[in-house]
């Protein structure tokens, strides 16, 4: 008997989200076999057995997220334990799916509070949530005597003391929210009754890696206006040779990135908890539009590879990501993504960075207007506005803004796209 | 008002006793013609002559027995036992005679009788001369404890504990004796069991006694600085303790910290801690936390003792847990 445990994907992987189990509980399978699929840094995983064997026992539920490394399943070695593995099923009977192990005592009470799963920190065995999980609220006993007094909640309440306790600021400061007056309700002609959609699997894991990254991570936001006269024209050139991959915007501000952070190694780094992970390479994330949500393809050392090639990769890896065909090394290890949004004509995006990136590029549309030139003429130029948001946690805004002059200097005089990133070849040029 | 220093205001303590009550007498080692290792008895000697300062040979417990004896029958004799650590040897007769005498005798007999000695370090005294034992007889029904925090109290609750008519343990903390105050023209006793509010505050309590007070009026200080109002509180006497008044605050700043100069853990400390927990629970916003010596003798070596004795900074990190 061993354990199946949820796997690590990448290198700042914390937690994935199990979508859907491939095998039924007792059912017997053989190496390669599809066992369960993982969704996380926006790629659906694929885990495959290893071996041939039985699952003998459901841990995690679909739906489900777990921290790596926590046990998902149990597994019977074929042959061996599958007679056990069948015992145990049976005698055991687990519940459904859908109708996770919690006690039901516990669900009941965090649908009479409205509470959602991952609110409550579980204590039972397996991760289960037990009635006094849900029950347990730490508050001092004077935050509680107001709250009693008051009539509020605790569940209601965020606590800011150590640990999340509930202190008596907390609840003044909620009480001073419920009794604020409410608008005076207008009478409104019968409206067609709102839907509830159950939203899926992908939209679920994007809403919550959002609000993660939005709530943790203190961005802050540089803008710059590039101009596209020289870039337009290189662009016209490249194009016009018919053997050559077709080169778009995107792919020449991939490898600007790629550029910029070879000959900018102190960038190119991320906050990873209460580590900085350096990397060695500039791997360039391309935010994708897919049927399925976003996801983040990752085009690898963009500094040490030429634009013909990151052309060409770019563009596999976005038909792949739109067919739902990208793997585990499609993805992560990034330091910042590209999110263009230029082809719906809109001026700037002010993008939220994709954890655990420490930079996200927001591009514009590029616009024809006039600016004055030396004499207070009127001259025409080609432009769009790129937005930086950045970690303050490891990014502070005077590097930001010489790190988007930069590459806005590379996009203005774009024949440095073609040439080696500068200083790649001093193995010290770390720090 | 004159300002004196806190083992003058001790010597006027006992001098002015004498004056006004003939019964009242003093026994202790050197306390005659030495005047005291401290010199709390100084003059006194020549004053009030040998059968009222009497130098007592090298025996605590036959010091303490005799006082014993003494207020049975109708005396009020003031012992003065040379450290703290000594009084070890006079226990069986405190603990088993002079706390007893009422409730043994069906209030028909009682002990008026006073023991005066320091406690506390500060002065690379040692393990054998720096100990805070105070703890040890508030635990026992039948003794009184108090514990002067500046020289007006300590003319103030000697003067009440050599009225009082029960056994009374006096506390004097030696790094203390040199310290300045005023002591006011018509000295007054102080009430035993009665504590002092020494500075208003709004957001949290500290409640000390002895070498302590100062140490927290620091930390208010401190906190000052940052916006937080700290309200410290002078216990002056440890048993009884100002229950009410303790809770009273509690009641206003709903955080407490606990501080005194003895080792914290089975300390006045705990029991003050237990009790607001259970009176004053509802109160409570944040943990009740204790400053006190870490759990081992008190060292000798300067570096080490000043490590060893608690501080305001230890109570300043004990006011931001408890209102974190």
């Amino acid at each position: 008997m061993t354990d199946l445990v949820m796997p690590k994907f990448g290198l700042t992987m914390t937690e994935g989200l199990l979508t859907e189990w491939h095998v039924a509980p007792g059912a017997a399978f053989h190496a390669g076999d599809v066992l369960f699929t993982v969704e996380t840094e926006k790629v659906a995983n694929d885990v495959e057995a290893e071996a041939d064997g039985v699952l003998a026992k459901i841990f995690v539920p679909e739906g489900e997220t777990v921290p790596v490394g926590s046990p998902v399943a149990r597994l019977a070695q074929a042959g061996k334990d599958a007679g056990r593995a069948g015992e145990e099923t049976q005698s055991t009977r687990p519940a459904p799916a859908s109708d996770t192990e919690d006690a039901p005592s516990a669900r009941k009470l965090m649908a009479e509070h409205d509470l959602a799963r991952e609110q409550v920190t579980p204590t039972g065995r397996n991760g289960r949530v037990t009635k006094g999980d849900v029950l347990r609220v730490i508050a001092t006993p004077l935050a509680r005597s107001i709250a009693t007094k008051q009539g509020l909640d605790l569940h209601a309440v965020e606590g800011t003391g150590p640990m999340g306790r509930i202190k008596a600021r907390d609840v003044e400061a909620a009480a001073k929210l419920s009794t604020r007056p409410l608008p005076a309700p207008t009478p409104a002609p019968e409206p067609a009754p709102a839907r509830e959609i159950v939203p899926d699997a992908a939209r679920l894991a994007t809403a919550r890696r959002v609000s993660a990254a939005k709530r943790d991570i203190p961005h802050f936001y540089v803008s710059h206006e590039a101009e596209l006269s020289a870039l337009t024209g290189l662009r016209g050139q490249l194009n016009a040779d018919p053997d050559a991959p077709r080169v778009s915007v995107t792919h020449m501000l991939i490898r600007a990135l790629g550029v910029a952070l070879t000959e900018h190694p102190a960038m190119n780094r991320i906050w990873a908890g209460d580590q900085i992970v350096a990397f060695s390479q500039a791997n360039i994330g391309m935010v994708t539009q897919t049927p399925d949500g976003l996801r983040i393809p990752v085009i690898r050392d963009a500094g040490g590879t030429a634009l013909d090639d990151i052309a060409t990769q770019a563009r596999d890896l976005a038909t792949r990501a739109r067919s739902g065909e990208l793997g585990a090394s499609d993805v992560g290890d990034g330091v910042i993504s590209i999110s263009n949004v230029g082809m719906m004509g809109v001026t700037s995006l002010t993008p939220i960075i994709n954890p655990p990136n420490a930079m996200i590029l927001g591009v514009g549309a590029e616009r024809q207007l006039f600016r004055p030139d030396e004499n207070g003429a009127p001259a025409l130029r080609r432009e769009m506005t790129l937005t930086l948001a950045c970690d303050h946690r490891i990014i502070d805004g005077a590097d930001a803004a010489r790190f988007l002059a930069e590459l806005v200097a590379l996009l203005e005089t774009p024949l440095r796209l073609l040439r080696p990133a500068r200083g790649t070849a001093d193995p010290n040029a770390g720090d | 008002m004159a300002e004196i220093r806190y083992i003058k205001a001790v010597n006027q303590a006992l001098a002015d006793a004498m004056e006004a009550d003939p019964t009242v007498f003093l026994i202790g080692e050197d306390i005659g013609a030495a005047g005291g290792s401290f010199k709390a008895t100084r003059d006194l000697l020549e004053k009030f002559g040998p059968e009222r300062v009497y130098d007592s040979p090298i025996s605590e417990a036959a010091i303490t027995g005799m006082a014993v004896g003494a207020a049975l029958t109708g005396m009020r004799p003031v012992v003065e036992i040379m450290f703290m650590d000594f009084t070890t040897l006079s226990m069986d007769m405190l603990v088993n005679q002079a706390a007893k005498a009422r409730s043994m005798f069906g209030g028909q007999g009682s002990v008026p009788m006073v023991l005066r000695t320091p406690h506390g370090g500060g002065l690379n005294a040692g393990p054998q001369h720096s100990q805070c034992l105070e703890a040890w007889f508030a635990h026992v029904p039948g003794l009184r404890v108090v514990c002067p925090s500046n020289p007006a109290d300590a003319y103030g609750l000697l003067r009440a504990a050599i009225d009082d008519p029960d056994p009374v343990i006096v506390v004097e903390n030696k790094a203390l004796y040199a310290m300045k105050g005023d002591l006011p023209d018509d000295r007054e006793p102080i009430e035993i069991g009665k504590g002092r509010i020494v500075r208003p505050g709004r957001d949290a309590t500290v409640v000390s006694y002895g070498a302590a007070v100062a140490m927290a009026e620091t930390a208010a200080e401190t906190m000052a600085e940052e916006g937080i109002e700290v309200e410290v509180i002078d216990l002056r006497s440890i048993q009884p303790w100002d229950e009410d008044l303790v809770l009273e605050s509690l009641t206003r700043t709903h955080n407490l910290v606990v501080a005194h100069e003895a080792v914290e853990a089975f300390g006045v400390g705990a029991e003050i801690v237990a009790r607001m927990a259970d009176i004053g629970f509802d109160q409570l916003d944040g943990p009740i936390l204790r400053v006190g010596a870490p759990f081992a003798p008190s060292p000798f070596g300067k570096t080490l003792e000043d490590a060893y004795r608690p501080d305001a900074s230890r109570i300043v990190a004990a006011l931001r847990r408890t209102l974190a």
